[in-house]
């Protein structure tokens, strides 16, 4: 957060041209927020007339933002846009920022300049933040997303090659078929009740007497409500890290598959953790992707398995989206970080989750053992462990999601 | 939002919270510390008046900001604890059958007169928190809280969300009821998931950070009797070196009020190595935590200095 100097506004500013203005700069960097927040926020700047820079942030912030994520660009806009404005002679404020409030209908720059000048970003090559999407990096994503959009054509023997051996064509066909895998989770018992005619389910007390009530006599007939089933939560964690790039690109597509086929939750990771779920959600693919290259700024970094994990779990997985949920890593295995730590995160995440089943396109290399490292740390807590790396491979990724808590090897030996 | 929502506060509102700076010296009288953000996301839900979405860690205080807002309002504070498959039933009413049988069944031994109106009248409605907001007859708007609604489901959250913009709730045999007061609605999360669009459009959001040692201390001391002297500050000092540790379930505020009231229940009014190893039960509640804190050692948390 920037410097609360106390500064005032001008007394020419208007409130509604102020929210006005702000709200467009924020589109422009990105924060989706609607005319009716604008309107919204000229109502609260008249109940909290904006004297210094301290209520003036709060106010905007209170009413623009809608989540965690977006602080930092809304720092960063907030900064640039009043800023300049509250003091017109400060040179701080980034040459193609908006120039004043209000200002005339400009287009859409595709990465928002803005941001990369603004005081808050980080440099590129810094450790992990402390939360996942607070940078942005804009050319690295571009040129990600140009690879990931490549586009072309179709065939058979596509199925049983390795990702890593396609062509850029291939890549997009296998992508589109990647996409059409339906994912359906183990069932748990949900506490939602239905009607059941099977005399093993509860009594429905209250159901019964409606409907007596309804009839106008006494309880004659019986009703039960048995508990709905319901799929289990998917959760995909996938690595996208420079030794799994080959791969990333078509992995990409499984999780947009599973975000909008199976109401999957999607995250990657390499050397920080970014949720995607929000970025994939969108039905058009290739909207989809670039909207995630553009939001996860560690592509083709390092692998912090570990610390991954533990973002994951801390911020996500114990609040309850990994709990009786089926957590699926897509992962070489391949960590910088040490293994004791990956297996302590996954001993941790296996208490929360109801399977866990890792994806390692390595092990569809004859020759592959997983003896080392991280993969070696983390496979006593999987519940099953597959390769994933062709378009072949990955039916038996849904066949995994989909067992039981036995784990594939079991039911080889036992059936 | 319907147009109701946007003609501001009521008068009796308006002068009691009439700008941020008296909201927070209000929320202080009934000993809830709110910082100028907090304040501002709270007074603009009382003003405006729009629902508020308040995030936080947990032990942040989310909760506790409902409660002291319905203190400074002087209203009633009616609270939904969300959970997976909740619904109308356990949300906003239901009628009493059990109730009702046993009316007709001591109108027919009492040979009385009983009509159908009778058996579908206010006696016998089972009013959850929903409903109960709505029908608080004033004199101001009662606060509602919503607590974490992300565990219940979206349609839930959708139909809460319909029945909380129109302020009315029809009940077939009954009517419409309508709010005199629309109340202030605070929604929490713990962000399982994402809350749905139409949610988020609707609210206004605050995030509550985590405090700093000096406010801890001071939150401490408000809540805790008999807790005045050093031992809040070096509780608070405490808990925020362990919190730069990287623990599993770092202890909030809510492990450091509890963790005063055990000492000074022990009688202890000076921190030191042997009384933060007698009660590390109070803070640490995970096994793997309590190795990691063990390693570093009770001295080392309440080491000389902030260092």
């Amino acid at each position: 957060m920037a410097d609360f100097s106390a500064a005032i506004i001008p007394p020419g500013v208007e409130a509604a041209s102020l929210a006005a203005g702000l709200v467009t700069a924020l589109r422009r960097a990105g924060l989706s927020a609607s005319p009716d927040r604008a309107v919204r926020l000229a109502e609260a700047l008249r109940l909290i007339p904006p004297f210094a820079r301290e209520p003036l942030y709060w106010t905007c912030r209170v009413v623009l933002v809608s989540s965690r994520e977006q602080i930092s660009v809304f720092d960063a806009v907030f900064a640039a846009v009043f800023d300049a404005l509250i003091d017109p002679a400060d040179s701080r404020g980034p040459a193609k920022a908006p120039p004043a409030i209000g200002s005339g209908a400009r287009l859409r720059p595709s990465p928002p300049s803005g941001l990369t000048n603004a005081p808050n970003s980080l440099p590129k090559a810094s450790p992990p933040a402390l939360f996942p999407g607070r940078e942005r990096p804009e050319e690295e994503a571009g040129a990600e997303r140009a690879a990931i959009l490549a586009m072309a054509s179709t065939e058979e023997r596509l199925h049983e090659t390795s990702f890593a051996e396609l062509s850029a064509e291939e890549v997009a066909r296998v992508r589109q078929l990647v996409r059409e895998i339906a994912f359906s989770t183990p069932v748990r018992l949900s506490r939602r009740t239905r009607k059941s005619s099977h005399s093993s389910a509860r009594l429905d007390i209250r159901g019964t007497v409606r409907a007596a009530r309804r009839a106008g006599t006494d309880a004659t007939r019986l009703f039960y409500a048995h508990r709905s089933p319901r799929q289990r939560q998917l959760v995909l964690l996938c690595d996208v890290s420079a030794s799994m790039e080959p791969y990333t690109r078509v992995f990409l597509s499984l999780l947009q598959g599973a975000v909008t086929g199976a109401r999957a939750e999607a995250f990657v990771f390499s050397t920080r953790l970014t949720r995607l779920t929000r970025q994939l959600a969108v039905r058009n693919p290739d909207q989809a992707l670039a909207r995630a290259a553009a939001s996860a700024p560690d592509w083709a970094g390092g692998t912090q398995i570990a610390e991954s994990l533990r973002r994951f779990i801390d911020a996500h997985g114990r609040r309850g989206l990994a709990r009786g949920a089926v957590v699926v890593v897509l992962s070489d295995g391949w960590a910088q970080d040490d293994p004791e730590l990956v297996a302590a995160q996954m001993e941790r995440l296996k208490r929360l989750a109801y399977r866990i089943v890792w994806v390692n396109p390595r092990k569809a290399d004859a020759n592959y053992q997983p003896l080392v490292g991280g993969m070696a740390a983390a496979l006593p807590y999987c519940d099953a462990f597959v390769s994933g790396h062709s378009y072949a491979a990955l039916a038996e990724v849904a066949t995994a999601v989909r067992d039981g808590r036995r784990t594939t090897q079991e039911r080889q030996g036992t059936s | 939002m319907s147009n109701a929502a946007r003609s501001g506060a009521e008068r009796d509102v308006q002068q009691l919270v009439p700008d941020v700076p008296s909201l927070i010296a209000a929320l202080d009288d009934g000993d809830y510390l709110a910082d100028v953000g907090l304040a501002t996301a709270l007074f603009l839900a009382v003003r405006l008046p729009q629902p508020i979405l308040l995030e936080g860690e947990a032990g942040v205080g989310k909760t506790e900001a409902a409660k002291a807002l319905a203190r400074v309002l002087d209203t009633p504070l009616f609270r939904l604890q969300c959970y997976e498959g909740i619904d109308a039933g356990e949300a906003l009413y239901e009628w009493n059958h059990q109730r009702q049988l046993l009316g007709i069944r001591l109108a027919e031994v009492r040979d009385a007169a009983l009509n159908e109106s009778d058996l579908f009248g206010p006696q016998y409605l089972l009013r959850r928190p929903l409903l109960q907001a709505i029908e608080h007859p004033g004199p101001r708007p009662a606060v509602l809280l919503l607590d974490e609604i992300d565990r219940a489901d979206a349609e839930f959250e959708a139909f809460t969300f319909e029945l909380l913009a129109e302020a009315a709730v029809t009940i077939p045999e009954l009517g419409t009821i309508r709010a005199t007061h629309p109340p202030v609605v605070v929604l929490t999360s713990n962000r399982t998931r994402d809350l749905h669009d139409a949610l988020t459009r609707r609210c206004l959001y605050h995030w509550i950070d985590y405090p700093a040692p000096a406010r801890i201390a001071e939150i401490v001391r408000r809540r805790v009797p008999g807790s005045a002297g050093p031992l809040a500050q070096e509780a608070a000092s405490a808990i925020t070196k362990m919190r730069s540790l990287d623990m599993a379930k770092p202890p909030g505020i809510a492990e450091a009020i509890d963790w005063v009231s055990a000492l000074s229940v022990l009688g202890i009014t000076h921190l030191d190595a042997p009384t933060v190893e007698k009660t590390w039960g109070s803070i640490v509640k995970n096994r793997d935590d309590l190795e990691l804190v063990g390693a570093r050692g009770a001295a080392w948390l309440v080491g000389d200095g902030h260092g």
